[in-house]
Order: structure tokens, then C-alpha cells, then sequence
């Protein structure tokens, strides 16, 4: 059915957004099959957002973890996160509508500063929702989007975090649907976004394969990414999923263990949430839960319907790593590769150390999401 | 039965109430005072963690019933009573997920063995198809709702599946109290009309007699929900504020 990984994914929404997601379907065929939009994200891509991001052998980090590591460098993009990649797509597809207002929500705030650049860019008016936790412990990234011309809408219902300001993003859109493109920044919520998300955040996994078979040779044995929405796992995994030799790894955020984490495919059913039917963390009576993750990128009870269906067809694995680990990693990046990386990529880096126990020598490619500078002040600070 | 209900109810108006707002005691009481006043239904609202529809006021109602340990296996024992001694219908407004965890088909079976009549469900699946063609096996009124931005095409594919009857979305917007309302709501309702024999009823912002005046000038009934909300969580008596706040709406302008 379109739309559908499986049993997963769908439009469930109200009734007045259905028009807007039928047009932005539409636009994104179009675009799509155009030369020229094809050629003018190209441009883009290499011209304002650095790409291609370099793939890096680290060698000191192979050297302790026993096995070839490579890192694709998604921390050295603009902005310093994957999530440009996916907002630089969306920006040329809203100006493509006509849409002359974007509305955004956010986690890490990366996405958000993503979005803040890109309208800037554009001139574009731009609102992004951010949960009022989520505001003091990325408060580095609140400051950059309103630097860059952007209002910052704190939410503070439920754990203000990243579930609380993708609601209200969406009944900003419901109310301003004429005129406002919605530019999500995950590979979740209803159809098409989890293939527009995909299809825009899919040049990491084209470049990182053909990197790898040059400066490596053949094809990894495993790919890692952590996963929040999932739009930088899909991203690279993508490029990967018709090679049967190459293992996928999503790794979740367990959090503090013990009910406070986001590891919704480990620990949720299938349920509705921001319009599209996934794993979710919720309880018998259907209420969502209350997540955590010490990265706030990962702080969210769904995951993008197609991890979903990775998971439940076996093709993708998806596993755990703490919040006490993954600060471990973000520690270790920095001192045997001279990288900080943000905390929900050192939940990636984290998962090498259950890898490569069973995997000793083999050779890993992992998606270095971000870079860590806004992170900085909580590992030390303890804001978390 | 709610069709033929709205439709001989001279002043058809149907509040909604948060089910479990302080708590399931409160809510009993609140269906019975709402009832007497002359409600053409109820509907009464099953709170969801995650309501996206919905502006502040129900957001918060919604809230508070779950802090206050809203349980559906509790609510499901009380329905029962409920629609035994409420001699108006009943109809369950929520989100798809509460009622999809222990299987759709079954919450709504159940719901429908409570004696509820009819479901409002804002959040369905595009292709709601096979949940309407479940509720019709099983005698339940599928409530759909049509948007100011539902294309015509659309809006003929959900009322050849819809029942009870319609729920004109008057905004394009969340829930919530409006001072005025929409220009071409009239109009809505008209276009509404040539596809569906079903009665019209225009819901979101309504939160005074002389809207609900204009309203069933061309509408055939009238839904209020933020509006009774907020009397409902602003005192310590949130029955008599009901019942008075439902009074000056069945009262008219005049
Ligand atoms: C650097 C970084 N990595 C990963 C994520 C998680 O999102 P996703 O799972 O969509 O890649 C975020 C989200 O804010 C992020 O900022």
C-alpha cells in the first residue's frame, strides 16, 4: 500500500492535512524526476554544504577496539550535523510550492539550526519548536538559529522534549497549512516524509560506499548509525541494503536503562504517533511514554516506520548503548582521533565495543552523525 | 439512532467532556447534568498523551485526566452504567492509539458492547475503509470528520464511509475557543450537503449561544468542547459549572 514499509508507516493525520501531504507528495515525484532540481541540490550540496564529507580510517580507534574502523565525516558538513543535508532538499522543495513560511522542530537543535541556515539562506521566515528541556541543554544551538534569524518557540507540555515540539509543530501547520511548508527533520511522521527524508539524507551512504571501495577496497562488514528518527541510519544504511554481506547496526539509546531510555524498536509496539505507525514506547493503555536519552537527538518514543520494518524483516539489527557508555565514547573519540563528536553519534561509536567483542578484525563503517561542540557544556556541566 | 436523534432535537447541541477530569465519579455526574440540559449526544473524550488536534485548552484536559490516573480498563467498566442510565447517546472521541494497543477492531467491539454508539477517530488511517466497514458489521457509528482544505473528490469518499453523522471541521486549526466565526462555514456545510444525506454538525472555537444560533441557522447540530473544558477545570465544582455553562448554551441569545 503506498506509503507502507510493511505494516508500517501510513498518513495518519487529521483530516485537514491531507491536501498539504498530497501536494508535497506530488512536488517531491516531480522534483525527483528533474534534471534540474536534481542539478541545482547538487550544486548546493558541494558548493554550501561541503560535500562530499570525508571518510576517515581511524586508526587509533581500531587499534583499541580491535577491528578496521572508518568514519564518514558528517560532523564536518555546515552546521556540523548530517541534518543539512535533509534541510538544504526541503528548502529548494518548499520554494518549489511557493511556500514562503517553514516551520521546524527540533531535539538536538540540530535540526533546527539546519532549518534556521537554510531559511536564512533562502529568506525564508522561520519558526522552529523546541521543548523547554531541550532548550537549556543544547541552549548553544537556541542561540545559533536565533542568530540566524530564526524564532524559537519554547514547548512546554509533557518532558518538553522532541515529541512535545513535533506536536506542536504539527498543529502550527494544521492551522497555517496554506502557507507553510512543515520541513520535518527526521525520517518519520506521515507519507511521503520518511521517503523524502530517506531519499534526501541517501548521499551518505552513496558516497561513504564508493569511498569505501576506494580508499579500502570491496564492501564493509557492518555499517552503524545511530538511530533517533533514523534519518542519518537510513541515510547510509540505504546504499547497503541490497549488499547481503554487509551487516546494518541501529543503535538505540538505552538510556539510563530501566524504562528511562528511547529504544523504541527494542521496547515498543507497533502504535500511532505523529502520523505514522512504528515501534513506539507506550504503555498498555496506548499513552506514550516519557523518554530519556543524554543525547537529546535521541530522546523520542517513535522511530522512522522503515527502521520498523528493518527490524521486524531481520535486515537491520538495532541495539543498545547507555547513556554512561556513549559519554565513555565521546571521551575516547576526542583523545585517540582528536574528534568530538555530538553525543547521539558517540551512541554509534559506543556500539563498537559490543562489535567488535564477537568481531575482532572486521571492517566497521560508521556514520559519524555531528560533531560535539553543543555537547560539550553538558558533559561537563551535568546540565543533562 | 444518534442520526434520528440529532435530527428530532429542535436545538441539537453535543458538548464533549474529557473522560476522568478529576475523575470517572466527576465525568458520571457531568453526563448526567449535561443530559438533563437537553444534549442531542455526548461525547466524551478518551485522553490521549499526544493530542495534535487539539489547542490548549484539551491538551491541558487531556493532561490532567492522565496525571490523575485516567485507566481505559476503568472507564470501560463505567461506560456500561454510563449508557444504561444516560438516555442520550454516547460517543467515544479519540486518537487512534488508545484504542489500536489492544487491536482496533476489538477496542471498538467493545466500546460498542458498552453500549457506545458511535466513534470519532480524527486521527484514521487515509484508508479508513476497513474500520468503517468493521463498524457497520457491528452497529457502530463511525462519525467522520470533512476540513475547510477537504477536496471534493475527498470529501465524497469519506462520506460514502461515514455515519451518525458528519463533523464539519468549521477551522483550519486545532481545537479551541474562537470569538468569531469562519467566514464561508455556511457554505461548507452547503457543499457538505450535496454529497450526504447524513445531518451536518459543525464543531472547533463554538463557545457561545449566539454562535451556536447562526450555527443551526444551516447546520443540524452544533458540537462544544474547549468551551465546556474550561469551565470544567476553572473551579471546584466542575458538575455545576457544566451544567450552568451547557445551560447558557441551550438557552440561546436571546
Ligand atoms: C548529530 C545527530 N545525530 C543523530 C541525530 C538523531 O536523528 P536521526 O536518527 O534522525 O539521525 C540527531 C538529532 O538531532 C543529531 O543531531
Amino acid at each position: 500500500m503506498k506509503g507502507y514499509f510493511g505494516e508500517f508507516g501510513g498518513q495518519y493525520v487529521p483530516e485537514t492535512l491531507l491536501p498539504a501531504l498530497e501536494e508535497l507528495e506530488e512536488a517531491m515525484l516531480q522534483a525527483f524526476a528533474d534534471d534540474a532540481f536534481s542539478a541545482e541540490l547538487q550544486a548546493y550540496l558541494s558548493d554550501y554544504v561541503g560535500r562530499p564529507t570525508p571518510l576517515t580510517h581511524a586508526l587509533r580507534l581500531s587499534a583499541h577496539y580491535g577491528c578496521d574502523v572508518w568514519l564518514k565525516r558528517e560532523d564536518l558538513t555546515h552546521t556540523g550535523s548530517h541534518k543539512i543535508n535533509n534541510a538544504i532538499g526541503q528548502i529548494l522543495l518548499a520554494r518549489r510550492m511557493g511556500k514562503r513560511r517553514v516551520i521546524a522542530e527540533t531535539g538536538a537543535g540540530q535540526h533546527g539550526v539546519a532549518t534556521a541556515t537554510v531559511c536564512a539562506l533562502f529568506g525564508m521566515e522561520c519558526r522552529v519548536y523546541m521543548g523547554s528541556t531541550d532548550m537549556a541543554r543544547q541552549r548553544v544551538n537556541v542561540e545559533r538559529m536565533r542568530l540566524l534569524g530564526a524564532e524559537v518557540s519554547p514547548v512546554e507540555s509533557g518532558g518538553a522534549t522532541l515529541k512535545e515540539a513535533t506536536s506542536e509543530a504539527i498543529r502550527d501547520w494544521i492551522a497555517n497549512v496554506d502557507t507553510t511548508y512543515y520541513l520535518i527533520g527526521s525520517a518519520i511522521g506521515p507519507h511521503p516524509y520518511p521517503t523524502l527524508v530517506r531519499e534526501l539524507q541517501a548521499v551518505i551512504g552513496r558516497e561513504a560506499k564508493a569511498q569505501f571501495e576506494t580508499l579500502a577496497g570491496g564492501l564493509p562488514d557492518a555499517v552503524v548509525a545511530c538511530v533517533g528518527g533514523g534519518s542519518n541510519a537510513i541515510g547510509i544504511f540505504s546504499a547497503f541494503l541490497d549488499e547481503a554481506s554487509v551487516e546494518l547496526f541501529g543503535v538505540e539509546a538505552y538510556g539510563e536503562g530501566n524504562g528511562r531510555h528511547g529504544a523504541s524498536i527494542n521496547f515498543g509496539y507497533p502504535g500511532v504517533l505523529h502520523g505514522t505507525r512504528s515501534m513506539l514506547l507506550q504503555d498498555k493503555d496506548g499513552q506514550v511514554c516519557e523518554t530519556h536519552s543524554v543525547a537529546a537527538g535521541l530522546d523520542y518514543p517513535g522511530v522512522g516506520p522503515e527502521h520498523s520494518h528493518l527490524a521486524a524483516t531481520k535486515r537491520a539489527s538495532y541495539r543498545l548503548v547507555t547513556d554512561e557508555q556513549a559519554l565513555a565514547a565521546f571521551r575516547l573519540l576526542g583523545r585517540l582521533e582528536g574528534i568530538v563528536p555530538a553525543l547521539e553519534s558517540a551512541h554509534a561509536i559506543a556500539f563498537l565495543e559490543q562489535y567488535s567483542r564477537q568481531n575482532s578484525g572486521r571492517r566497521v563503517l560508521v556514520n559519524l552523525s555531528g560533531r560535539g561542540d553543543k555537547d560539550v557544556h553538558t558533559v561537563f556541566g551535568g546540565a543533562a | 439512532m444518534i442520526e434520528e436523534r440529532i435530527r428530532s432535537t429542535k436545538r441539537a447541541v453535543i458538548p464533549y467532556v474529557t473522560a476522568g477530569l478529576p475523575d470517572l465519579d466527576t465525568t458520571g455526574d457531568i453526563l448526567d447534568v449535561l443530559a438533563a440540559g437537553g444534549a442531542a449526544a455526548i461525547e466524551i473524550g478518551i485522553p490521549f498523551s499526544d493530542p495534535v488536534a487539539d489547542g490548549p485548552v484539551l491538551q491541558r484536559a487531556s493532561y490532567l485526566a492522565l496525571k490523575a490516573g485516567f485507566r481505559m480498563c476503568k472507564l470501560m467498566e463505567r461506560l456500561g452504567s454510563w449508557s444504561a442510565r444516560v438516555s442520550v447517546p454516547l460517543v467515544i472521541m479519540t486518537y487512534i492509539n488508545p484504542l489500536m494497543r489492544k487491536g482496533l477492531e476489538d477496542s471498538l467491539t467493545a466500546l460498542r458492547d458498552a453500549g457506545v454508539q458511535g466513534v470519532i477517530i480524527p486521527d484514521l488511517p487515509v484508508d479508513a475503509g476497513g474500520i468503517f466497514d468493521h463498524c457497520s458489521r457491528i452497529g457502530l457509528d463511525l462519525v467522520r470528520l470533512v476540513a475547510p482544505t477537504t477536496k471534493r473528490a475527498r470529501a465524497r469518499e469519506i462520506l460514502s464511509r461515514c455515519s451518525g453523522f458528519v463533523y464539519a471541521v468549521s477551522v483550519k486549526g486545532v481545537t479551541g475557543q474562537r470569538t468569531s466565526l469562519p467566514e464561508g462555514i455556511d457554505a461548507q456545510v452547503a457543499s457538505i450537503r450535496e454529497l450526504t444525506t447524513l445531518p451536518v454538525c459543525v464543531g472547533f472555537g463554538v463557545s457561545r449561544a449566539g454562535q451556536v444560533d447562526e450555527l443551526l441557522g444551516f447546520a443540524d447540530g452544533v458540537i462544544v468542547g474547549s468551551h465546556l473544558m474550561q469551565e470544567v477545570m476553572s473551579g471546584t465544582d466542575p458538575v455545576e459549572r457544566a451544567r450552568d455553562a451547557f445551560a447558557r448554551l441551550m438557552n440561546g441569545s436571546r
